[in-house]
């Protein structure tokens, strides 16, 4: 696994309330009982980790969020957009 | 003339509303009707880099002309709204001023967050500007209870004063408590709603990084309905002994026959079906009412993911066949969240649908979501004779707090 991903498990992790250790790309979110408030605190913390902003929505079923490896997907896409390219995925 | 318990009646003699969609009651009145929608384009602040950059604003209001009382005026944007729709509903009650039984008069007017604008620029101005101190009026702009202070000045109240603060329940439960008072013989004589002013940069950076607001409307029970959508503004009630209200020839708009308070004790953000349940149950009980004698229901209807689903299965554990007959409406589809004030503004929308005999429209409701399957009067108004109407407020931490009003006493 890579740095981002590690990075982003590392976040994950810290915000479940039973951390696990078998956490792979294809897990589900679901399956780390991680409920939408969490959520919230882990892109928060994404965000803050690696300097980007994601338009993540609570009242949507993003598909970027469904499992462990679309997150880190999302984030290497908006990593590589840079600062311009997150402030456009925004509008 | 007392109720079935042997307390006193509580009646409605005046109202006032400062909304996106109308600065009086008659304005956002006809706006509900018309099924106009208050949300837009932020116009009042720069938006800068916000991805959230719609809300339902109140544009060009000016507390020079938008407010008559000087005292008021020294307020802060919550106060003003507050006293622009405690001078409405005042009037309308032809009440004196001050009011000549002063310790017999409650000021009951709450907030979701108080003077968040006045915070803002407070810190900008300190953190940012380096100003070397604020403004010698920014605490008293700030205070959560300032704007019931200064509605119970402007009319000599005397009897208890101060603001509740409940979040999206807030007015509800102001106008629950003023009507406590009332019934069992604390006052005569009751202000009570509450007032929201949070549309700040700051204010929109907070709600945007808890992801629950939509980016380009309000959507209740459709399909794509994707977050909330915050605003602004006030609504306010006088309540009133019924006898007193009578013996004065005050006009009576309306009788407030129950009120149902709970709290789903659960969870901040995930609303549960047995608190709503519970707090419908409860006003119903209070009222003395059947399910199926209440005719409009004015709903919370946030439009996000959760309320909507969650409130129309709490809606049918309580109304059971009723449910499906029940005109039920967001009218936050059309002002937007006014937070703390909803409630106030939508009992206003009750007790306006029971007068005119015509229900308002849930506006933007062009693909209903399947598990929301009740009437919810799809984007337009219509005639129907209202006898009893109830009105939903549900609070994050699941703060509930449920009104249902009836014609005037015959």
């Amino acid at each position: 696994m890579d740095e981002v991903a590690t990075k982003i498990i590392e976040i994950l992790k810290k915000h479940m309330k039973e951390p696990r250790d078998n956490i792979e790309l294809s897990t589900p979110l679901t399956d780390l009982k991680i409920e939408s408030l969490d959520l919230a605190m882990i892109v928060f913390d994404i965000e803050d980790s690696f300097q980007i902003e994601i338009p993540y929505n609570a009242n949507e079923e993003v598909e970027d969020f469904k499992t462990v490896g679309s997150v880190v997907d999302r984030v290497k896409s908006l990593i590589a957009a840079g600062p311009a390219g997150a402030g456009a995925a925004k509008a | 003339m007392k109720r079935a318990d042997g307390s006193r009646r509580v009646v409605v003699t005046g109202m006032g509303a400062v909304t996106p969609i109308g600065l009086d009651v008659n304005e956002y009145w006809a706006s509900l009707k018309a099924g106009k929608c208050g949300v837009g384009r932020i116009e009042n602040f720069p938006i800068e880099d916000l991805y959230i950059p719609i809300a339902g604003e109140i544009k060009g209001f000016d507390p020079a002309t938008h407010v008559k009382s000087k005292q008021v005026q020294y307020g802060e944007r919550y106060s003003w709204f507050a006293g622009r729709a405690a001078d409405e509903a005042w009037t309308q009650s032809g009440l004196a001023k001050p009011y000549g039984n002063p310790y017999r008069a409650c000021c009951i007017v709450g907030s979701g967050a108080g003077g968040y604008s006045t915070v803002e620029n407070a810190y900008r101005s300190l953190f940012i500007e380096n100003k070397k101190a604020t403004h010698p009026l920014t605490l008293l702009r700030i205070i959560v209870s300032s704007a019931s202070a200064h509605v119970g000045i402007e009319y000599g109240i005397k009897g208890p004063t101060f603001a509740t603060c409940s979040a999206c329940s807030t007015a509800t439960h102001a106008i629950s408590l003023a009507y406590d008072y009332i019934r069992n013989g604390v006052v005569d004589v009751g202000v009570a709603g509450a007032s929201e002013a949070v549309l700040t940069y700051g204010s929109m950076r907070v709600w945007q990084a808890m992801r629950v607001l939509s980016p380009d409307g309000c959507f209740p029970f459709n399909k794509k309905r994707n977050g909330t959508v915050l605003a602004e503004g006030a609504g306010i009630l006088i309540l009133e002994e019924y006898e007193h209200a009578r013996r004065r020839g005050a006009p009576i708009l309306a009788e407030l026959l129950g009120c149902g308070l709970s709290s789903d004790s659960k969870d901040m953000v995930n609303p549960d079906i047995d608190g709503p349940r519970s707090a419908m149950q409860l006003a119903l009980d209070d009222a003395g009412l059947d399910p199926s004698e209440i005719d409009y229901l004015n709903a919370h209807g946030t439009a996000t993911a959760l309320n909507d689903v969650n409130e129309t299965n709490a809606i049918k554990a309580v109304f059971g066949d009723h449910a499906s007959k029940l005109a039920i409406s967001s009218t936050k589809s059309m002002t937007g969240h006014l937070l703390g004030a909803g409630g106030g503004i939508e009992a206003i929308a009750c007790i306006k649908a029971m007068e005119e005999g015509f229900v308002p429209p849930t506006i933007n409701l062009t693909d209903p979501d399947p598990k929301c399957d009740l009437d919810y009067v799809p984007n337009v108004g219509r005639e129907k004779k209202v006898r009893y109407t109830m009105s939903n407020s549900f609070a994050f931490g699941g703060l509930n707090a449920v009104l249902v009003f009836g014609q005037p006493p015959a």
